[in-house]
This record gives structure tokens, sequence and C-alpha cells, in this order.
């Protein structure tokens, strides 16, 4: 049975053209990721052409994941580049939500700061753009171009504010 | 995994009832989590899900647009007159390529070779002959039944198309001639001849077929240019003014058959 076998397993269905294992991936994924997507874009149409992009692209470029990491974490990869697509075909004022280069390092310190310190409440304390900026790029894994056309700012812009957060989350957690 | 994200705490993330904090450690844990994404689904609206499934095997089930009517269709031309013109066999890039490669050769010939100039101007028109030769009908089209059905003549799918070759193989052969030594005027001596043989095989086209059309034209045009030279002792004659002439006529004259028996072309594509 299709529906006992792993995320990798049926993605390399995928690939060899089953559209049943397409459809067992959608069952699995499309809900989280619609709701995911829909924390990043208020309109519920741009997030459901967003879902049928990603799993086109998906039918399409199975053959693409190379088995690292989880399978769930690549198809986030997909689906908010695809709002970022779906967004830029948009006007400006409908973008909700920003990048930097050395996000090692951020997720470091988030990662030490759940250890030792308290994390919730230093997100928490950032103000909402910092925290928008962190969120598109520890969270969502994108580059600082990407978050930039995520939130309607600047590249230059998410880099600083990055930076601001950086600083302003290390002074707290220390 | 032993850690799981609480019930409660899923019902508000989903509901979008939740501050940035906990989202962030909810969204970190998802992607690796099949149980909380399983949760996530059973909360899902089902119905929205069907229908943006139903969109997705949608598109799924649409052919994907090649290079050509990709290209085509952003340029502007409606959707399925660029299907039919993506099919056209001249279009496709293996034949692009092999033009590309004989025009390669006769700038060659023609840097080496005291008549390179006449061997490329005599070439030149027949590219696109060959185009239109291989354009429409059952032995050489893929898409020869679709054109057939499609709310369209045929033989305007014919004009389109040999308008589109003769567009494509003019620009290929405009900058093989760029290439050519010496640039000179004569070396666009190949236009007017080019236009006279395509609207000649075309006005052809409609008693026979596009094949046996410019078979005849192409080994015609061949026989006149080297008539030319063994008779008059002057290789570019048929390329000069009087040359010039003939072929406008030829061309202008041609245009009118084509007018004239564009329904007879209808009728034997029926038969065929």
């Amino acid at each position: 049975m299709i529906a006992d076998r792993t995320d990798a397993q049926v993605l390399s269905a995928v690939a060899d053209g089953d559209r049943r294992a397409l459809r067992v991936l959608y069952d699995r994924h499309a809900p989280w990721l619609a709701v995911r997507l829909a924390r990043r874009c208020a309109d519920p149409g741009v997030v459901d052409e967003t879902i049928q992009d990603t799993f086109v692209a998906v039918w399409r470029g199975a053959g693409r994941y190379k088995g690292e990491g989880d399978v769930g974490a690549w198809m986030w990869g997909i689906a908010i580049r695809r709002l970022i697509d779906a967004l830029r075909r948009l006007p400006r004022d409908q973008v909700l939500v920003a990048e930097v280069d050395d996000r090692r390092t951020v997720e470091e310190e988030i990662l030490l700061g759940v250890e030792y310190g308290d994390l919730g409440g230093v997100l928490r304390r950032l103000s909402p753009e910092l925290r928008a900026v962190v969120q598109a790029t520890v969270l969502d894994g994108l580059t600082s171009r990407e978050a930039g056309r995520l939130l309607g700012i600047p590249t230059g812009t998410v880099k600083t504010r990055m930076m601001r957060a950086r600083a302003q989350m290390r002074k707290e957690l220390a | 995994m032993t850690w799981h994200v609480q019930p409660e705490l899923l019902a508000r993330y989903i509901g979008g009832n939740i501050d940035e904090a906990q989202a962030f450690s909810v969204e970190a844990h998802l992607p690796s989590c099949a149980q909380c994404r399983g949760a996530v689904a059973e909360l899902a609206d089902g119905a929205r899900l069907t229908s943006t499934w139903e969109g997705i095997e949608e598109r799924l089930d649409v052919p994907r647009r090649g290079p050509v009517e990709a290209g085509l269709v952003a340029l502007g031309v409606p959707g399925h007159i660029a299907r039919l013109l993506g099919a056209t066999p001249a279009l496709r890039l293996s034949w692009l390529l092999a033009c590309a490669l004989v025009l390669a050769f006769a700038v060659f010939a023609a840097t080496r070779r005291e008549h390179g100039l006449y061997w490329f101007l005599v070439l030149a028109p027949l590219l696109p002959l060959a185009g239109i030769a291989l354009a429409y009908g059952p032995q050489v089209d893929a898409a020869y039944e679709v054109g057939l059905a499609a709310p369209m003549r045929s033989f305007s799918l014919l004009l389109i198309r040999a308008v589109a070759i003769l567009a494509t193989t003019t620009m290929l052969v405009a900058v093989a001639a760029l290439a050519l030594p010496g640039l000179h005027a004569s070396a666009a001596a190949w236009l007017v001849p080019s236009l006279g043989l395509t609207l000649a095989s075309l006005a052809l086209a409609t008693r026979t077929s596009a094949l046996v059309a410019c078979g005849s034209l192409a080994f015609l045009w061949v026989l006149v240019a080297g008539a030319g030279w063994r008779l008059a002792r002057e290789p570019l004659l048929v390329f000069g003014a009087g040359g010039q002439v003939v072929c406008a006529l030829v061309a202008a004259l041609a245009a009118l058959v084509l007018v004239h028996n564009a329904d007879s072309f209808e009728r034997r594509g029926d038969m065929t």
C-alpha cells in the first residue's frame, strides 16, 4: 500500500510519474503548507494558487529531491518561493511580510537561546518588523533578497533589521 | 520525536490565534513531524483542499508548451495558433540547427572558393522552400489530423506556417550573409528570388502536394541558376537586375494564383 510508505518513497514514486503518489503527498502535506502559507499571505486565493503551483512543481521536479533532509522541509522551500513569485505579481500593498546571509549563526543563537534563556520572551520583545525578518530568514530559510520580496522591503533593509534583531537577541539572551 | 504540539495550541495555530513566538516553535516542528502534520490535516477544510487538488489535476492534464509555442504565446499569438505553429516541423530546434549547419558550410565555402558567393545565393532560397515542403501534410506533420479538425482552414494554417518559416529562415540566412567575406549588397540578392520561390511553391501547393511543389521548384531554380552561369558565362546573372525583376514578377503572379486557388486546396485537403 502506497499509504504506508515514507514520504521519500512516495516522492520517488511521484518522480516515476505516479499520479496516485502525488495525491498521497498532497493529502499529507497540503494542509499544513496551506496553514503556514496563510500566516504569510492574507489572501486565500493566492494561498490556494501557491499550493497548486507547489504540487505542480513537485510533480515535475520530484527527481530533484536529493534525499537530504525532510521531504516536508523540501516542500516548504518550494512553497515559500512559489508564494514569493505569486506575491510579486500582486500590487505591493497586499504583501504581508524578509533575509540574511549568515543565517547559520542566527540559528545557532536561537538554539542556544532555547537551551539557556527565555527565547519566547526575547522573540516577543522584538518589534514586529524585526520579528518578521527573523521569521523569514531563520524559520523560512530565505535569502536576504527573497525575504525582501516576501516582506516588500529592500534587501539592504532586511540585512540591517536582521543585524539589529541579532544584536538585541544576543543582549537579552546573554 | 517525543515532543508534539498540544492539540489546543495546534488549533489556535490553525486559527491564526497564536503569538509569534509560539508560532515559531510550531512551524519549526511541523516540517519534520508526520504526526503533528496529520493532526493539522484532520482539522483542515476538506472541501477547499479537494477543489485545490482538482485545480492541480487540471494543470497536470494540460500538455506542456514547447519553447516555440511558449514564446509565441508570450508575444501575444492566440493559444490555438501557437500550438499549430509550434508543431511545424520546420520550427523545431533540430530543423533550425540543420539550417544553421548548412549555412555555416555555405559561408565556409564562400570564403574558400572563387564562386563561393554564387553557391551561397543559390542555396539561400532553397532553405525556406524545404521548410515549406515539410510544413504541412499527412507524411510530415505530427499534428496533421489536429490541423484538419481545427476550426481553421487548412490553407490558412499552411499560410501561417509558411510566414513563420520564411521569417525564421530569412533571419538565419541574413545572419549568415553578415558572415560572408567582403560584405556587399549582392549578398542580399537572394531575398527576392526566395520570396518568388516561396510564393510560387504555395501557389503550386493549391494543385499538388507541398512536397511535389517545392521539389519541382527547387529543381527548376537550380537548373535556371546553373544555366545562367553556363550560357551567359556570368555566374551572378540570375541575381542581376533582370533576374530580380523576373523573380518579383513570379512572386506577384504566384500571389494572385494563391488567392484565386485557395478554395481548391481546402477541397483537396479533405481527400488526403
